[in-house]
């Protein structure tokens, strides 16, 4: 269980998160939504422990984690694809790969890991010694779902994933989320600009407007409307 | 090839695998922070001041070393809590390392000479002494600039080895690429930059006694030339290239050591600079310097 309370994040003067609260459960997908500079991924940030947490509290699985450094909270089990695909450039698929297996809970020998990230998505395999920077965008976040799952971890984060991405990609990288979030167990929060996307795959939905909650519930609920307008009404 | 010009190669080879040692050490602490401990010099002299003196109380002189090499690595950590951390974490990326550093490694050398004296003191033999030599294809060769030379590289190959097929050694390059990424990967970036300091402070200490042991003798002055040369040589080679840092610091040495057998030996260190300009000025990026890969 993920829970916030009452999380407020500043970045000096600005607020980016008010007062927010959420409990997201095992087993089914949470979507954050609402628009650029809602408070998205400064929602993510502050569970990551990048952000600036001026009150409240993150807790994961009733332990109050607000003042742990990022790699401790990493070390729990937290995994975040962070916005703007995130990768080490640099460095080679394998490598991305292997580093992001060293430093998380290593279920499995690292040869397993990768031979189930080559088996879902061949193509990083073919491409797995080209410098992560010169994948193409969807392969890019292939590479970075592949770089948190590879962690086994117990509370992932992601952010945008669909950003900038063409339909059919789009379409790929979602079958993998729901797959993986229905066989893994753990709690999945996927924040996301396109409501209608995330919503479908979600049992649970909150919007954001200026870094506080307008509206929550159920994602079927927020999909379809009690009048069909308020999900509408609430980005405005 | 005449005796002249083989020694004065041979001497530039062997001082020059040194400054790659400092470079390294330097290039360490770039990747982590993006900052270079300019006390590195204070802490050359220091670790080979400390030998002498270890040694003087009747100790083995490995033991000596190995003493003032612990001694300089938690210097080291202190320098990253207590000079660099507080700079970086001060508002507006601030600059102020580059000061505290340098202030911090003066201290050291004002302690030192209030301590030892600011006499030059001799540097014991650790292996072999200044007359032995071996021949090779007819030329007398210095077994300390060997020695020097040998351990020198031993420790470069090390390190590359380290930094290339370690997990922490991909965990420092993925710092100096995305730091923050590495913190929400579960990399401890704060122990990874302490143990940077701590081992760049290592690296300086064995290039301080290898230095010591083909000059020797130490004061409390020296080491700061010396960590110039070495910065020279990382950003001739391209500032966070090891094999640039080796190139660079063999150029440095070699140069330096020609200029200083035929020219004058006060035109030494000066060629350095000029070789520092003139890179900056045609290659600012070093001769090593990696263009980025990226795609938008």
């Amino acid at each position: 269980m993920l829970e916030l309370r009452d999380l407020s994040v500043h970045y000096g003067a600005v607020r980016a998160l008010e007062g927010v609260s959420l409990q997201a459960a095992p087993g089914g997908i949470t979507a954050i939504l609402g628009a650029n500079g809602a408070g998205k991924s400064s929602l993510m940030r502050a569970v990551s422990g990048i952000a600036p947490v001026v009150a409240g509290q993150v807790l994961l699985d009733g332990q109050d984690i607000t003042a742990l450094p990022p790699p401790a909270r990493a070390r729990l089990g937290v995994a975040h694809a962070m916005e703007g695909r995130r990768l080490f450039r640099q460095l080679t698929v394998e490598d991305n790969l292997r580093l992001a297996w060293s430093f998380g809970a290593r279920r499995e020998k690292l040869a397993a890991s990768l031979a189930e990230v080559y088996a879902r998505f061949p193509i990083l395999e073919t491409k797995a010694r080209t410098a992560a920077g010169l994948l193409s965008g969807g392969q890019q976040q292939m590479l970075i779902l592949s770089c948190t799952t590879i962690r086994n971890p117990r509370f992932l984060l992601l952010d945008e994933p669909s950003l900038g991405l063409a339909p059919i990609i789009v379409q790929q990288i979602y079958g993998f989320i729901t797959d993986y979030a229905a066989k893994s167990g753990i709690v999945v929060v996927i924040a996301e600009q396109m409501a209608a996307l995330a919503l479908k795959v979600s049992r649970q939905g909150m919007v954001l407007r200026r870094g506080r909650v307008v509206l929550a519930g159920a994602g079927e609920e927020l999909l379809r409307g009690r009048d069909g307008t308020t999900l509408a009404a609430s980005y405005l | 090839m005449d005796d002249f010009f083989f020694s004065l190669l041979l001497a530039g080879i062997s001082v020059g695998a040194v400054y790659a040692l400092i470079a390294l050490g330097l290039n360490l602490t770039f990747w982590t922070t993006k900052t270079l401990n300019f006390g590195q010099g204070s802490l050359m002299m220091l670790c080979a001041m400390l030998t002498v003196f270890i040694s003087s109380q009747g100790v083995a002189i490995t033991l000596a070393v190995v003493g003032s090499l612990a001694v300089v690595a938690a210097l080291g950590m202190f320098i990253e809590r207590w000079t660099v951390r507080p700079s970086l974490q001060s508002s507006g990326g601030s600059m102020g390392w580059v000061v505290s550093t340098l202030g911090f490694g003066i201290f050291l050398q004002g302690m030192a000479a209030k301590c030892f004296g600011s006499q030059a003191v001799a540097f014991p033999d650790v292996v072999f002494n200044a007359q032995d030599f071996v021949t090779l294809f007819g030329q007398y060769i210095s077994l300390q600039y060997l020695v020097v030379l040998a351990v020198a590289v031993a420790l470069i190959l090390a390190f590359e080895l380290f930094i290339r097929r370690t997990v922490w050694g991909q965990a420092v390059h993925a710092v100096s690429l995305d730091p923050e990424l590495a913190l929400v990967q579960g990399i401890p970036v704060r122990r990874l930059i302490l143990g940077s300091f701590m081992l760049s402070s290592i690296l300086a200490g064995v290039a301080g006694v290898l230095i010591a042991q083909i000059g020797g003798t130490v004061d409390p002055a020296f080491g700061f030339d010396l960590v110039l040369l070495g910065f020279v040589a990382a950003v001739l080679g391209g500032m966070g290239s090891s094999l640039g840092a080796l190139a660079g610091g063999l150029l440095v040495g070699v140069i330096s050591k020609l200029v200083g057998g035929y020219v004058s030996t006060a035109a030494e260190h000066g060629i350095a600079f000029a070789l520092l300009m003139l890179a900056l000025a045609v290659r600012p990026q070093g001769l090593f310097g990696r263009p980025e890969v990226s795609k938008a």
